[in-house]
């Protein structure tokens, strides 16, 4: 096995055993076998603020050290944010309508603001795309990047400040309100989404590298297109 | 202008020019402010009015209203500054969180005029079921203006340049808004209910406050981006 394909091996692997976890776990007394989608719901959130914060702090250092890698490292683990956060919604949305009746409630402080923070960071990678200029892009999203991160804690507080449809916190520093095997699944889905996204980032972030070699290389061969014309034999 | 001019004369100064350019060119109050009257009067003509209560739908569409045009005020053409403009700006030594405060301000009290001037339309043609106290209510509506205003000055100056702009500003504003529009809509629904308004006040201050601080410290880096 090369080395590259550590990471989405083990990956794999994780998300395989996580599997197995949250169908071996008990079913929730009122929720019954549908509790199983939070094992990909709640990993998919968490993991989602992560993105979003590790797109915050590569914009910030881009913006201190002006070191390429950090505007690449913010650029895809902003898209990978993007992901989860649709896949939170989308498994929220296919939880909620057994268990609360509906897909999607507008009233829902944590729904609303979740879609919000889909859309703030929809418009961060569409500015991205907008510029076509490598520095000038990293440039504007970077301060972006950095603005952009307050929708998370306004999306992990929403339950607090706000009492609408959404439970709670599961999982509080006075502890956890949940079943062991609960937990374990829980857990196990957190661990392999991490490496997932870890998967994610370095292949990204190595396409990203391959991008700006060919944005540099064309560059370079128009470059050389245009020479200084042969007067060799004309008199 | 001096370089060594302190941060509100050039803030101030920069204001003046934004609103010396929208009583020349008129964009606003000539364009804007009709465009966003007709809004208001288009909703009843849109709804069935005997299944329809318009009261109810009063103060979302005065928000809703002043969410959409605000950042039609801020983003304006004749309120755009050109990259000669801004590269000038940036060689006479004009700090850019002064910039930034300026044409925030700028905007913000343009943004204010609309907010007030169609509020009496709302009135009239909604009849909503109690209207707030005046002088808390023109404190949110304040709030929000400058707190849209340094948000949408933020998002314009990041797509400065681009070709997709005019679409552009307006995506990144909407759902960072949200606190905002939160905070003052909720303020007006405590003054009618008679109950406290304190944790809706908070959020818009705090909110505005956060732009404010988040503009000052971007200014120099997005100035070094976009010129």
């Amino acid at each position: 096995m090369t080395k590259r394909m550590v990471l989405p091996t083990l990956s794999a692997a994780a998300i395989a055993y996580a599997l197995w976890l949250a169908l071996d776990s008990s079913p929730d007394v009122f929720q019954g076998d549908f509790v199983r989608i939070m094992y990909v719901h709640v990993p998919s959130s968490w993991l989602a603020f992560l993105a979003f914060g590790v797109t915050a702090l590569g914009s910030a250092l881009w913006l201190w050290r002006k070191t390429i890698v950090w505007d690449r490292i913010a650029e895809a683990s902003a898209e990978i944010g993007v992901i989860f956060t649709a896949l939170a919604i989308l498994t929220g949305a296919i939880w909620g309508e057994p268990v609360w009746g509906t897909y999607w409630d507008w009233g829902d402080a944590r729904m609303a603001s979740t879609a919000l923070m889909l859309f703030v960071y929809l418009g961060y990678l569409a500015l991205r795309r907008a510029t076509p200029d490598p520095v000038a892009r990293a440039k504007r999203s970077s301060i972006l990047g950095l603005i952009a991160v307050v929708q998370v804690p306004l999306v992990y507080f929403s339950v607090s400040f706000w009492r609408t449809l959404h439970q709670g916190m599961t999982v509080r520093p006075d502890g956890i309100q949940m079943d062991g095997s609960m937990v374990a699944a829980l857990l196990g889905g957190l661990a392999a989404f991490t490496l997932l996204y870890l998967a994610l980032m370095v292949e990204r972030v190595r396409l990203a590298r391959i991008e700006d070699a060919n944005t540099l290389s064309d560059g370079v061969a128009a470059g050389t297109a245009i020479t200084a014309p042969d007067l060799d034999g004309i008199s | 202008m001096s370089g060594r001019s302190g941060f509100w004369t050039q803030a101030l100064a920069i204001a003046k020019r934004d609103l010396l350019i929208e009583s020349r060119g008129g964009e606003v109050f000539g364009v804007v402010l009709p465009f966003a009257a007709v809004a208001v009067f288009v909703v009843p003509l849109a709804t069935d009015a005997l299944a329809t209560r318009l009261d109810q739908l009063a103060y979302p569409v005065y928000w809703l209203v002043g969410l959409l045009f605000g950042l039609q005020v801020a983003l304006r053409q004749t309120g755009t500054e050109t990259m000669i403009q801004r590269r000038t700006l940036a060689l006479l030594g004009i700090d850019p969180a002064a910039r930034f405060a300026g044409r925030s301000l700028a905007a913000a009290l343009l943004m204010t005029g609309v907010m007030v001037a169609i509020a009496p339309l709302i009135v009239l043609f909604y009849d909503p079921r109690a209207i707030p106290a005046i002088g808390p209510s023109l404190l949110a509506v304040v709030g929000f203006a400058i707190g849209l205003s340094m948000l949408s000055t933020l998002a314009g100056d990041v797509t400065v340049g681009l070709r997709t702009r005019s679409s552009l500003a307006p995506l990144i504003v909407a759902p960072i808004s949200v606190p905002l529009l939160i905070g003052a809509s909720q303020t007006f629904e405590s003054l009618i209910l008679d109950r406290s308004t304190m944790a809706p006040a908070l959020l818009l201050t705090v909110t505005v406050l956060s732009l404010a601080v988040t503009g000052v410290l971007t200014a120099p880096a997005l100035e070094d981006a976009t010129t």
